[in-house]
């Protein structure tokens, strides 16, 4: 069975990272690792790891702290800026959703005293045009022209609104 | 969503406002990075293999780490969590299928390679970032902060989300799969 782990691990590491091994480590420490398995694996390994670490840090191209300073700062004020326009775009929905109730219940509310206007059609078309067939044709054409012209007002009221929403929110 | 665009004197008050937003002066983030840029890019490279993603990731870091409210004790602590940040970027990333060569380390692209030395040298190096490419994003990451870094198993640990006790044969386990890889040329 193999070792997992020794004591003497982390002074191999220590040293090699400190770019003694093996010349000016400690003579006992580097004969301790010739001859415990883990302490030889760790030793090769860290070397080549710290070479590369080493040299990679040397080769690597970063930008400036200025300029990562600055994007950090832009990106921070459009956070701030989007945190900011939150509540406002809550606003707005809840604004929508109040309108779109208020029109609704308007309308049910005034339904019942639509139901008159239709009689009141009837009766004046018929004062006009005696012969029931021509009237009855007459009535039932302006009573669809008088639901298509409530319709054509609430979408006259309700499209400017919709289109604020659409334009001005997230 | 709605795009938003900063006019000049936005970006003027942005500065002003970066002071009070972040945890350190201009001047304190300057020197920080001097100090650690180039060890965490050249970290963030080894971790995802890519190195226009470890850019990105390098700005990432600097920007959580400069808007985060932690009190750091001392210069390592600072560092420390840094990396932990950097970690969990590429942790985030890490659904990418493979790790690639990075392109600035390829033989035929570096001068130095018509040194002997030199290319024995570089050619090591690519062996074992080929090696480390076939190693879980885990244990890359703990073997170079054991082993690149420097850093102990306790801050490791805490680095990576385990315990102590847990991380010591998890790291044997990391560093005798990459001595294996190593030794047959990177092949699993």
């Amino acid at each position: 069975m193999t070792r997992n782990e020794c004591i003497h691990e982390p002074f191999v590491v220590e040293a090699v990272l400190a770019g003694q091994w093996p010349e000016q480590a400690n003579e006992v420490l580097v004969a301790h690792a010739d001859e415990c398995e883990v302490c030889r694996e760790v030793a090769v390994l860290t070397t080549l790891i710290h070479d590369d670490h080493e040299r990679s840090r040397f080769e690597v191209q970063v930008p400036a702290a200025g300029q990562v300073w600055w994007r950090s700062a832009i990106r921070a004020r459009l956070e701030s800026t989007q945190t900011a326009m939150r509540p406002m775009s809550w606003m707005h929905a809840v604004t929508a959703a109040i309108t779109a109730g208020v029109l609704l219940a308007l309308v049910t509310a005034a339904w019942p005293m639509l139901a008159p206007i239709g009689h009141l059609i009837w009766n004046v078309v018929l004062g006009y045009f005696p012969n029931p067939e021509v009237a009855a044709a007459l009535a039932g054409g302006l009573r669809q022209m008088a639901v298509l012209g409530v319709l054509a007002v609430a979408v006259l009221l309700a499209a400017p609104l919709a289109l604020y929403y659409v334009l001005s929110g997230d | 969503m709605r795009e938003f665009t900063l006019t000049d004197m936005e970006r003027l008050g942005a500065f002003d406002e970066a002071e009070r937003t972040f945890q350190m002066t201009e001047e304190a983030f300057r020197s920080f990075y001097e100090l650690t840029a180039r060890q965490v890019r050249v970290y963030l490279a080894r971790m995802t293999g890519d190195a226009r993603l470890a850019d990105d990731l390098l700005q990432e870091a600097y920007y959580r780490f400069l808007r985060s409210r932690m009190m750091f004790e001392n210069d390592d602590h600072r560092r420390r969590y840094l990396y932990r940040i950097a970690t969990n970027l590429v942790h985030d990333h890490r659904r990418r299928p493979r790790v690639e060569m990075p392109v600035e380390l390829k033989p035929e692209l570096h001068p130095a390679f018509s040194d002997p030395g030199v290319a024995e040298r570089a050619a090591r190096r690519i062996d074992l970032q080929r090696a480390m490419g076939r190693l879980k994003p885990r244990e890359r990451t703990m073997l170079w902060l054991a082993y690149a870094l420097g850093w102990s198993h306790d801050e490791i640990a805490a680095s990576i989300g385990v315990k102590t006790g847990s991380l010591k044969p998890m790291l044997h386990r990391a560093r005798h799969r990459l001595a294996g890889l190593l030794r047959s040329g990177g092949r699993s």
